[in-house]
């Protein structure tokens, strides 16, 4: 019983068959007159397949193409290169702030042993006011200036214990030419207003 | 027996197609992404001009419409445009792109839902299929949208597989990774389509006949 090899045909007329199997497939060929014709048959409507669908596109298409995606890209405000460095610089902002904000919550949570400037425990809105207002002292600045170098993407605080001075915090980006310096001053958290007991 | 056909490789090279296996990996498209990604914004106009034919051809070839391969060419540019940073210089650009343009043609027949059938062709699969007495441009005009209504009413992925097999001149292995399946199912795919559109094809030679012996 001869067994055919039209299951075969497809894989064999692009070369997708193994070395063994293409072998098998073509020994067969050479001896079946139907099996040969499909062959035929199929190798014929490959070649129109490619006939029919040769690009219908021309010269004045491709221009036309070119010019509508030019003019989305040049009207496009961010721009590969831009959009990198955006996005790295709003990270170093985003690790900064987080850093910041972590030293905050420590030092709240350590005050230190200087004394507190005698605040009420409900300061009253002048009061309020005069601290927002309040310059911050420079030396101890200056002094938190003398930090070194910091190397690439490294954040480093400063702290004149002994003054109570403001923190220094630096923060040295991707770019070497920008660093993110920050000063702040923490304020131990105020005690808790004495409970006044109702006189009966 | 060989099976590849005569003028094969020279229809491919009109197309401005170079097989993927012999491009270099750094050839002078990467060199063109490299001025992109410095700022260099007209460059890009040189990245279209040098593979918008190739992109418009498969986009058409997978879509079956002039109107909507325009369209998804244009949408494949902007999105190269967007991600061009995400590229791995060192990596075949080509490949990327044809990623890019194959998903873009996939997003668009599952907005727009079943593929447009070529009318012409419909109205030669109603009639006889082998008109007495046409001329012979005639002829080759109805085997051409024959042809493409065949194609045209292949699943998506075996259309897919077929284009960038057959007409894209992909190996198996590069269209597997193309589309994100094994290389064993594009052999599979590509071959029901082959057998599908050989039976159109015999349609048309012998209107009573299977296309099989």
């Amino acid at each position: 019983m001869t067994v055919h090899v039209l299951d075969q045909l497809p894989l064999w007329v692009e070369g997708d068959l193994s070395g063994p199997e293409k072998t098998v497939v073509d020994q067969h060929l050479a001896c079946c007159p139907s099996c040969c014709e499909a062959a035929e048959n199929l190798r014929t409507s490959q070649a129109w397949l490619r006939d029919a669908m040769k690009s219908p596109f021309d010269a004045a298409d491709h221009e036309r193409l070119r010019q509508r995606v030019m003019d989305q890209v040049r009207s496009t405000p961010s721009r590969p290169v831009g959009r990198g460095f955006l996005r790295s610089s709003l990270l170093a902002t985003a690790a900064a702030l987080l850093l910041l904000a972590t030293l905050t919550w420590a030092q709240r949570r350590h005050p230190t042993t200087s004394a507190p400037d005698p605040v009420p425990a409900v300061p009253g809105p002048g009061r309020a006011l005069e601290a927002v207002q309040k310059p911050l002292p420079l030396q101890p600045a200056l002094e938190a200036a003398r930090v070194a170098a910091l190397p690439h993407g490294r954040a480093q605080t400063a702290r004149s214990e002994s003054t109570g001075a403001p923190s220094r915090i630096e923060f040295q980006t991707a770019d070497p030419t920008i660093r993110i310096i920050w000063l702040t001053q923490a304020r131990p958290l105020p005690e808790p207003a004495p409970i006044l007991e109702e006189k009966s | 027996m060989c099976a590849v056909f005569p003028g094969t490789e020279a229809a491919l090279m009109e197309e401005g197609f170079t097989a993927p296996s012999e491009a270099p990996a750094d050839g002078p498209l990467e060199h063109l992404v490299r001025r992109i990604r410095m700022g260099e914004v007209e460059a890009f106009a040189d990245l279209i001009t040098c593979t918008q034919a190739r992109v418009l051809a498969l986009a058409w070839r997978i879509l079956g419409d002039r109107h909507l391969a325009e369209d998804a060419a244009q949408e494949t540019y902007l999105r190269i445009f967007r991600s061009l940073h995400t590229f791995r210089m060192g990596e075949r650009f080509e490949a990327w792109m044809v990623r890019i343009a194959a998903n873009v043609c996939h997003d668009l027949v599952r907005k727009r839902g079943p593929l447009p059938v070529p009318m012409e062709a419909l109205a030669i699969l109603e009639g006889d299929a082998a008109p007495m007495g046409a001329e012979e441009s005639i002829l080759l005009d109805q085997r051409r949208a024959l042809i493409r209504r065949a194609l045209a009413s292949l699943p998506q992925a075996e259309r897919s597989a077929l284009v960038l097999r057959d007409l894209e001149g992909h190996s198996t292995e590069a269209v597997a990774r193309i589309l994100g399946v094994r290389p064993a199912t594009i052999r599979s795919q590509a071959a029901s389509a082959r057998a599908k559109v050989q039976v159109f094809c015999a349609r048309l030679l012998k209107p009573t006949d299977g296309g099989r012996p």
